[in-house]
């Protein structure tokens, strides 16, 4: 009997792998679209992926693993995908040492296909409350993912942001730990803008002379590494994270509901990377169009966008690429290739509608119609039904030009460098909560005519109040100014539709009778941590923040008594003495002694 | 296989009867015919033939290993074992910090988990009503089941967290002692960022002492109930109490049991892949600051390496790959010995 | 585990000799011999150590005084804070409190007793407590996306970034952990107890070797065994990532498991079986298949369930071979396909609360699963060899008095 049950078993195993294998997935039997896989890029995971939930309604399978640029490249080479995703080029010379990759000539083409800026997303908070309106210079970018900067409070990041009273916490940087081409695009902006403070750094993490342009970040101690655009913003956004900052891409700090930092450019103005900014900077991008060669054909050189002096500019902007076989070999067939050049022009056209909701932004004609050069030359590909007339890209105007760059806001003056506050917007994810600002300027200031911006609305569109706004902007929700000046902030942002304004005012005690305030308010009163009192020399270190902490971000219990609490000490050991231990003892010491 | 012709090894299938007959002229031992029918040729055909086929997988992975590892060794030799970097491609590369990073958080796991699996352990088999007895068992057996990645969410999510305060702490009031010290951070500043706590070997080694826990126990708790009653009776006849008798006679007889145990749950600690690789910030200094951030073992490395290297690197990651296997080999192996070779072990199989 | 399983088999180890073959006859055709030893009192341990209601009363007194005095005192001079920093507190006065009091009845080594009984308690509540926080941690977390049907209906294919929890789900991944754990077991079952069978049944050096191997194998770390797939079906082989080649990982993972647990379990056959069968002529392979197998059925079946709980967990070695979708994929052959614990991995990785909720989802449907395996294994394992289920006996029962019968019916016929 048993042998039977044995048997049985193993036939009901048998019938149940053979049901699996056989039902035929949807797509197989519905169009003659193959399932086809890429790997790739994490910062431009979040539009493959609605590219990759688009194209199904048209019976296209796309698997996409977004495990970084660099195993998409590898696992493209190892002939396991059919595409990768790549914010860089294959590295024929690796500036860091690592391994050449060498794809065979006239097997691969590169496309564009989406473009998106390399945010600072980060996790700061002033009294409690998130920091969503930090600028950053160039310069201290690098310093703080160099290791330089170790506190916020340090007087180089003061002079970013003078609207803000910047807590003496840790900056924790966060990198990526795997290989990645946004560190690469990062590296490579540090390596052209601030080379001094790259090569310190190369050399202290024992990476020189190596010293190029990386996709592995080196880490010093004190830094956190993490695997993927994902492990960053996911360790960032964590609670214990604060101080934390990251770089991933822009469309990771609207989906983690983060800000990321405004990043001063050439023009003098802190930006963010919207995709109306990523688009007016990216013009400035120059595109190898050397058709002759294609192993640079359709490649970014970036260094116009460097040194781009539109007041709207970002300077860490970038195209990320598709790489796509151009021959049929290994896995890859004409069935594939027909799927894949179906996917890729839905990506160059129609999905580019959602990269500005997404946070990327939208390739421009030029590209797009080059694009489809390098499409056609997937073998498989339905030639004509790749073309630009039904194209359904947003940017595209009448007369060829970008109509995202033309119609890009310019910056508000706030955002102005040297200005003595700065914008009280919020960034990233977090655009529709405002940080209250110190007033800097003119106490006298009217702040009634004050227009702050449309808060609610998504942050492409930040320029509808940028005109007016920018006047007065220093003193728009000003805590330290004069009381009547505080309510008055207060009052104005309640009415904003919407809004999540801060009322509560970070820098200054309404209730001071502070008529007449001090340029740089907040030095001195109690509660504060004051940057400004302190002595760059002696170090603004932790060490130091501990006499200025205030106390209302004092979270964790101090580990010394509070100076009136020591007869409270006193009476609680003699309570815990006398009721609790002591009573027994004695009945014991007593009852033993009563017989005797 | 030869193996096969030696049956008469094989449990008696005929017996040769002892010949008490002594007047009879000299025995002449009968011709035992050891011939077998087609079917047990063939079953024993097929059942040696599973054991090769697995033989020779097995041996094929070492072998494999081996093989693609002794490129990166010869490249490098010695050095291997001496460089803390890990950039293959440039030469540079070797395992110093990832497997002592290993070591390190299965050392956190083990110190963590021994006194509770000991404990628990005793618990069942001395304390416990019988009634709770078998739940208990069960329990920690379904403990043991659990797979690894529900404990890294769980450290990740939940007990990072909280492990954050408890870092602090130790780093406060036991700093002075240097594995406790951490780079950079001030634990009496409330301001001092939270994040240098975290990542750490320390909180990667308490979610790996969550799994090696109930592997230990399991262990150690089989060899707790074999303690001879003889024993148990003797000391509580000289009036011992249940302590005294777990300290005199429980804990002596399970040694080996308890040693062989901790080294199991040692073995599957230093293998541990997806649970350290969710908490951790891979760093590649030699780093015995258990509470700072930044850890490294080498499954972690391999998981995060394996996808962009290039053929020599993977060649470097098979190496190392190989150094851990070696380690927990050994470990393994002396955790069986050590229980064979204990009182309570004779009979059991760690 | 493989102690685990040792441990279960071990348990199976000692079946009551004679229950096996239940005949039921009139008068007893076999005597069983009396096995009880000289003393004729069967051993059973005492239970030391019963708790009076006095003792009780001290541990509820000591908890209440000890947790009282802490929220006095806390935070006001002890050196921690949050909720461990209460806990460790409390713990250290609660122990301090018992001492006292029952020192007040009790001698010295009575109250180092008492104590030390306590710390054992807490060993085992912290244990308990640590599995009772992860089981209840990952089914809350996960509660959003558990209680949508759709969460286990559909796949991830038309689910963006940010889609909320009411679309999507994890289907594809419920699919690829039965796909790839059964071909796993098709691999394994057949080649692991064949190979359980030869350990036992061809004693020798051939033997020992494999079996040494075979436990060498086991401290084999689970991301080598995919790194091996990795570097040769996936790279030299040239095959792509798929369903398959994790199934050959899992397969590489498990097959040690297998047969050192299924080996033990063999090993415990009791010989007198072995042999009665060897007596009434059977050759080898009979022996095997009607007697060996047949009762260590039990063992041999838990041996299985805890290698698939240990297979269906991993996820190291499937990161590696699968590859990644949000697409189902039925076919193992080709294209990507996920796990469980896989497609956990990559969601909780996820800033996106959405993702996170539906990555702690398939987290709890994979406990769930190995829950659910395991105590099957627990109920299969509970039972030595031998023994048999009530309907089990009942029909051995039937097929005893129907030959009874039989021989019945043959000697009167003779006769």
């Amino acid at each position: 009997m048993k042998q039977q049950r044995f048997a049985g078993a193993a036939v009901v195993i048998a019938g149940v792998v053979l049901a699996l294998t056989c039902v035929p997935t949807p797509t197989q039997a519905r169009d003659s679209y193959q399932r086809i896989s890429g790997e790739g890029s994490s910062w431009a995971a979040n539009a493959i992926d609605a590219m990759r939930v688009n194209v199904r309604q048209f019976g296209m399978t796309v698997d996409y693993n977004p495990s970084g640029s660099s195993a998409g490249r590898k696992n493209y080479l190892n002939g396991t995908v059919d595409f990768a995703a790549s914010d860089i080029p294959f590295q024929f010379q690796p500036e860091d040492g690592s391994a050449p990759e060498n794809p065979a000539p006239g097997t691969y083409a590169y496309i564009p296909v989406v473009a998106g800026g390399t945010a600072f997303m980060y996790n700061l908070k002033i009294n409690g409350k998130r920091v969503t309106n930090l600028r950053l210079s160039g310069q201290n970018v690098a310093r703080i993912f160099t290791g330089e900067l170790t506190v916020w409070n340090d007087p180089a990041l003061v002079a970013d942001n003078p609207g803000l009273v910047l807590p003496a916490r840790t900056i924790v940087p966060v990198v990526r730990s795997d290989g990645s081409g946004s560190s690469a695009q990062f590296t490579k902006w540090m390596i052209s803008q601030y080379p001094q403070i790259w090569n310190t750094f190369c050399d202290k993490s024992g990476r020189a002379p190596a010293c190029g342009f990386t996709s592995f970040y080196p880490t010093l101690p004190g830094m956190i590494a993490q695997g993927g655009d994902l492990g960053i913003a996911g360790y960032v956004s964590q609670g214990f994270a604060e101080g934390a900052i990251g770089y991933v891409n822009y469309s990771y700090a609207l989906g983690s509901q983060f800000p990321v930092a405004k990043v001063l450019n050439n023009a003098g103005f802190y930006t963010e990377p919207t995709p109306q900014n990523v688009a007016v900077s990216l013009l400035k991008a120059q595109i190898n169009t050397n058709e002759a060669d294609p192993t640079v054909y359709l490649t970014q050189n970036l260094d116009g966008v460097y040194s781009d002096t539109d007041p709207r500019s970002y300077q860490l902007s970038s195209y990320s690429y598709f790489i796509l076989p151009t021959v049929v070999g290994g896995q890859f067939n004409a069935e594939k290739g027909k799927t894949l050049a179906a996917f890729a022009y839905y990506a160059m056209c129609q999905a580019q509608q959602q990269s500005a909701s997404l946070g990327y932004s939208p390739m421009p004609i030029n590209l797009v119609q080059a694009s489809f050069d390098q499409i056609r030359k997937i073998p498989g590909a339905v030639v004509q039904d790749i073309d630009i007339s039904t194209c359904k890209n947003p940017t595209f105007a009448a007369d060829g030009s970008n109509l995202l760059a033309d119609t890009a806001p310019q910056p508000k003056s706030c955002d102005k460098q040297a200005q003595v506050s700065q914008c009280p917007d919020g960034t990233g994810g977090m655009s529709n909560v405002q940080t209250a600002v110190k007033s800097g300027g003119d106490p006298a200031a009217p702040t009634a005519t004050v227009q702050p911006p449309t808060a609610s609305t998504a942050p492409p569109a930040g320029g509808g109040g940028a005109t007016g706004g920018g006047a007065t902007g220093g003193g728009a929700i000003g805590g330290g100014g004069t009381g009547g000046g505080a309510t008055g902030g207060g009052a104005t942002g309640a009415t904003l539709p919407g809004a999540v304004t801060d009322s509560t005012i970070a820098a200054g005690d309404p209730t001071l009778p502070g008529d007449t305030v001090p340029v740089v308010p907040g030095l001195g009163e109690p509660g504060d941590i004051s940057v400004d009192g302190c002595d760059p020399d002696a170090g603004c270190g932790a060490q130091a923040g501990v006499a200025q902490v205030e106390v209302g971000a004092i979270t964790t219990t101090t580990l010394k008594a509070e100076p009136g609490s020591l007869p409270l000490i006193l009476l609680n050991i003699v309570l815990v003495l006398g009721l609790i231990v002591g009573p027994p003892l004695a009945w014991k010491h007593f009852s033993r002694k009563s017989p005797a | 296989m030869a193996v096969l012709d030696d049956t008469r090894e094989m449990d008696p299938v005929t017996t040769v009867p002892a010949l008490p007959e002594a007047d009879t002229p000299a025995p002449k031992p009968r011709d035992v015919s050891t011939r077998r029918g087609l079917g047990d040729r063939i079953f024993r055909g097929g059942a040696s033939l599973s054991g090769v086929l697995v033989l020779s997988v097995m041996v094929a992975v070492g072998l494999f290993l081996s093989i693609e590892a002794t490129q990166a060794l010869r490249s490098t030799g010695v050095s291997f074992f001496t460089t803390s970097e890990w950039q293959p491609d440039r030469n540079k590369f070797g395992i110093a910090a990832v497997l002592l990073g290993t070591v390190v958080i299965a050392f956190v796991a083990v110190a963590i988990a021994l006194p509770i699996s000991i404990g628990t352990a005793l618990f069942i088999t001395e304390v416990a009503p019988t009634w709770l007895r078998s739940t208990l068992v069960a329990l920690v057996d379904l403990m043991a089941a659990v797979p690894s990645v529900v404990y890294g969410l769980w450290g990740l999510f939940l007990l990072q967290g909280q492990l954050v305060g408890v870092s602090r702490w130790i780093n406060a009031w036991l700093g002075w002692i240097p594995i406790f010290n951490v780079a950079g951070a001030d634990p009496h500043s409330p301001l001092s960022s939270a994040s240098v706590y975290t990542a750490s070997a320390f909180i990667a080694g308490v979610v790996v002492a969550m799994m090696v826990m109930p592997i230990q126990c399991v262990v150690m708790r089989e060899v707790f109930s074999q303690v001879p009653l003889g024993e148990r009776e003797g000391a509580y006849a000289l009036g011992s109490t249940r302590w005294g008798m777990i300290r005199v006679v429980a804990l002596p007889f399970g040694r080996g049991g308890m040693i062989g145990g901790t080294m199991l749950g040692l073995g599957r600690a230093l293998g541990e892949t997806i649970a350290v690789l969710l908490i951790i910030s891979p760093r590649f200094d030699i780093n015995l600051h258990i509470l700072e951030a930044g850890a490294n073992s080498v499954s972690s490395l391999i998981a995060l390496r394996y996808s962009e290297a290039s053929g020599f690197g993977l060649s470097a990651l098979m190496a190392a790959g190989l150094a851990l296997f070696a380690v927990t080999l050994v470990v393994n192996f002396t955790a069986s010995w050590f229980v064979a070779r204990s009182r309570s072990g004779a009979s059991s199989e760690a | 585990m493989t102690a685990l399983m040792d441990d279960l088999a071990t348990s199976t180890a000692t079946p009551p000799a004679g229950t096996a073959m239940p005949f039921v006859t009139t008068s007893p055709l076999t005597t069983l011999p009396d096995r009880r030893d000289a003393a004729g009192v069967p051993q059973h341990r005492r239970v030391v150590g019963h708790i009076s209601r006095h003792d009780v009363m001290v541990i509820v007194g000591a908890l209440i005084s000890a947790v009282a005095t802490t929220m006095l005192v806390f935070g006001r001079f002890t050196p921690l804070d949050g909720q461990p920093g209460f806990t460790v507190v409390a713990f250290v006065l609660f122990l301090a409190i018992y001492a006292v009091l029952v020192s007040l009845t009790e001698s010295l080594p009575a109250v180092v007793d008492r104590v030390m009984t306590a710390l054992l308690a807490t060993a085992a509540i912290v244990a308990l407590a640590a599995l009772f926080s992860v089981v209840v941690f990952v089914l809350w977390r996960g509660r959003e996306a558990l209680s949508k049907p759709n969460f286990y209906l559909e796949d991830l294919s038309v689910t963006g970034p940010l889609d909320p929890l009411e679309v999507g789900g994890i289907l594809h991944a419920i699919v690829g952990t039965l796909v790839m754990t059964t071909i796993a077991l098709i691999i394994t079952v057949p080649l692991g107890l064949a190979c359980a069978v030869y350990l036992t049944e061809a004693k020798g050096r051939g033997a020992n070797l494999v079996r040494t191997v075979v436990t060498a194998m086991t401290a084999l770390p689970s991301i080598l065994a995919g790194l091996f797939i990795f570097a040769t079906w996936i790279l030299i082989l040239g095959n792509q990532r798929s369903g398959l080649a994790a199934s050959i990982a899992i397969s590489i993972m498990m097959l040690p498991i297998i047969i050192r647990s299924a080996d033990v379990v063999l090993r415990l056959v009791p010989g007198n079986l072995r042999e009665a069968s060897a007596a009434l002529g059977a050759p080898q392979w009979r022996t095997v298949w009607h007697v060996v197998l047949p009762t260590a059925r039990t063992g041999l079946t838990t041996s299985v369930i805890l290698g698939v709980a240990r297979g269906v967990g991993e996820t190291a070695p499937v990161l590696l071979t699968a590859g990644f979708t949000a697409t189902m994929n039925a076919n193992p052959t080709k294209n990507p396909m996920v796990s469980l614990p896989l497609a956990a991995y990559e969601l909780v990785r996820s800033p996106q609360p959405e993702l996170i909720a539906r990555g702690f989802g398939a987290a709890a449907v994979l406990m769930i699963l190995v829950l659910a395996l395991f105590t099957v294994a627990r109920i299969f394992g509970g039972r030595p060899a031998g023994r048999l289920s009530k309907r089990q006996a009942k029909r051995a029962a039937a097929r005893s008095t129907a030959d009874l019968a039989r021989f019945t019916s043959r000697q009167e016929g003779v006769s």
